[in-house]
């Protein structure tokens, strides 16, 4: 929600005093998109590195299976979604780069509409592990497509060295999560950076290497005070700043100016709450005929609003955006279908109602 | 119509040469060119602009067209060039008149290859025409290699104008898509402290002539295929607009001197006058 906040200021500022917005947003975007971003990213793997704990939603291969088949599908059917809508308007172009964009899942975003649909709702952690995925993968993506600078073998070096000093730190047993983020850390953002990757995941490497709680606190729940291993502490330190940081990346990026939409926005709308959630639900249904099982109590119609709550693409699909297209007005017009698939929200939650899931069910 | 052949007419008298011929020197040895935007329609009045240009060009022996980006709407396969381009333009080309295109948002990237436009395949470049220096820029991907490049260009330069054209207006009063704020605060501080003189762009599809800003001149051309009537509001940046009819520019450089006049589809002019460096 602090992004909508950010997003909403930025939205207001940028129509309102132009040029000081686009000033202020050119000279924060490194520091917020390059640097801050990092520790949030840094803490979404933490959420999955604890997940693999015993107890944790990712721990057993055959519950994460269908989730990463739809999200597969998922993806597919946003591309072609994507890929179709410019073909028919016959649009080359500039803008065959942004799929990624509608293929994004903002994870807290979803699971919140999710939680609004039902508290404990059952498709919760379907949910999850399918943004995960998504996110995951269009990540790797966009990192090698997309490079921010021409490629240098040091950085592979250096980020293989941080990864080494990260592993030494594990071996004796240091508790405190700073050696791992001033060596590893700084070390891996250097060498994302002059390898041309975008330096934003450079945390993602090192995170897995800190000391964790033996069971998982909850995904996407904030860990409760007392838990003292290196990965706790980690979150406890950096969950305020990484609220700035996302409240800042959302005054960065979202301020598009209102006459700015064009064909990229409306491609982007149409593949993520169209082409998307129909890709999840061939996917799903393919599997289900090979003969993988729906989660339990989890039916087709939940299945259904899923798919639509995957589509809110919102924060991810903004990070994507900017790392598919530098400065320019198609970037512009890609960012206000990035931050109108919150829409997503809206349609998930009338399709609940309609297909009387969750809280819309009759007991 | 009727308008349209009185226009016809007044341009075939020697009157209306004569005017012509006054704010236009049409001097030997200037530099003279055209200005299209937003033209690649493929369409009648695209068609018909492109004769305007012909029929102008017999008078007023333009060598050079700019090309402010939607060089080609919808389809661009090889054939789409030529009906696109290669037959509206035919009169020019065959005149030895060329072309340097800049791409638009409607532009396919990989156009900056075909030889007509120009552009030595590249996105962004910069050639010389006598005193002046034209950089074109592709403000669709704004990168940061592109940034570093037109600052050391600009920079490197010593010519007398510096003219740099590219699809997305800084300043427009078009109601459709106006000022291109997000990078005009990119652009317009290197143009500043470099000396740019004139810029010319597209996209919206109109004729609108700005007030100089910073000491620069902007000029919108998006109007030499398509159009959208009325669409320009009026504001305190408005200099002159034109949105009534499709439009395309001619312009001559001679020493300290630019001549402009904007000339509608039907011939008549719209605009004109005169920047002294």
């Amino acid at each position: 929600m602090i992004v909508a906040l950010g997003a909403l200021l930025a939205f207001v500022w940028a129509n309102t005093y132009g040029e000081s917005y686009f000033r202020f947003a050119r000279a924060l975007s490194f520091a917020v998109n390059d640097v801050g971003m990092t520790f949030f990213f840094a803490l979404m793997t933490k959420e999955v590195v604890e997940a693999t704990v015993p107890g944790g939603v990712l721990h057993t291969w055959r519950r994460v299976m269908l989730p990463v088949v739809a999200a597969v599908g998922g993806m597919i059917g946003a591309v072609l979604a994507y890929v179709a809508f410019l073909q028919l308007g016959d649009e080359a172009s500039v803008l065959a780069r942004g799929w990624p964009v509608a293929c994004a899942t903002d994870i807290a975003f979803s699971v919140f509409v999710a939680r609004t649909i039902g508290k404990r709702y059952p498709a919760i952690p379907f949910l999850l592990l399918l943004g995960i995925t998504v996110d995951a993968l269009s990540l790797v993506i966009v990192e090698v497509q997309f490079p921010i600078a021409d490629v240098h073998a040091s950085g592979a070096a250096l980020v293989a060295v941080a990864i080494g000093a990260s592993v030494a730190l594990r071996r004796y047993r240091v508790r405190s999560f700073w050696p791992y983020l001033l060596i590893g850390g700084v070390a891996s953002w250097f060498g994302f950076y002059l390898s041309g990757l975008n330096p934003v995941l450079a945390l993602v490497p090192i995170v897995p290497f800190l000391p964790h709680a033996a069971r998982d606190p909850g995904f996407f729940v904030e860990t409760p005070p007392g838990f003292r291993d290196a990965l706790s502490q980690f979150e406890y330190a950096w969950k305020y700043p990484v609220r700035l940081a996302l409240f800042l990346f959302g005054i960065v990026n979202a301020g598009v100016l209102i006459r700015g939409s064009g064909t990229g926005t409306s491609a982007v709308l149409v593949a993520a709450l169209v082409g998307k959630p129909l890709g999840i639900l061939a996917a799903v249904a393919l599997a289900v005929v090979a003969g993988l099982h729906l989660p339990h109590r989890v039916a087709w119609r939940d299945m259904v609003v899923v798919a639509i709550t995957a589509s809110i693409g919102f924060t991810f699909a903004l990070f994507f955006a900017t790392a598919a297209f530098p400065l320019g007005p198609v970037l512009i017009e890609v960012k206000i279908g990035a931050l109108l698939t919150i829409a997503g929200a809206l349609v998930a939650i009338g399709t609940a109602a309609m297909l009387r899931v969750g809280r819309f069910a009759h007991h | 119509m009727r308008r349209r052949v009185a226009i016809l007419l007044l341009l075939l008298t020697p009157r209306g040469w004569r005017a012509f011929a006054q704010d236009l020197a049409n001097r030997p040895g200037s530099v003279k060119f055209a200005v299209i935007g937003d033209n690649g329609t493929g369409e009648r009045p695209e068609y018909e602009v492109a004769q305007q240009m012909a029929a102008f060009h017999a008078k007023f022996g333009f060598d050079t067209v700019i090309m402010l980006g939607d060089n080609m709407y919808g389809s661009q396969k090889p054939q789409d060039f030529v009906d696109k381009f290669e037959h509206p333009y035919k009169a020019l080309l065959d005149a030895g008149v060329r072309f340097y295109a800049s791409l638009g948002n409607h532009d396919d990237q990989t156009n900056r290859s075909y030889k007509l436009f120009n552009m030595g395949g590249e996105r962004y470049y910069t050639y010389v025409k006598n005193n002046v220096r034209f950089f074109v820029l592709d403000t669709d991907l704004l990168d940061s290699k592109q940034l570093a490049w037109i600052e050391a260009a600009l920079k490197d330069s010593s010519d007398e104008w510096k003219i740099c054209y590219f699809h997305h207006p800084l300043y427009s009063d078009g109601r459709t898509h106006g000022s291109q704020i997000d990078v005009r605060v990119v652009l317009e501080p290197l143009f500043v402290k470099y000396g740019v003189n004139v810029v010319f762009s597209g996209h919206d599809h109109v004729y609108e002539r700005i007030k100089p800003q910073k000491g620069i001149y902007y000029f919108v051309s998006g109007a030499a295929g398509q159009l959208r009537k009325g669409d320009v509001k009026r504001s305190e940046l408005t200099a002159a607009a034109f949105d009534q009819d499709q439009s395309f520019m001619l312009v001559e450089i001679d020493g300290r001197d630019l001549q402009f006049r904007v000339i509608s589809r039907t011939g008549q002019t719209v605009d004109s006058g005169a920047i002294k460096r």
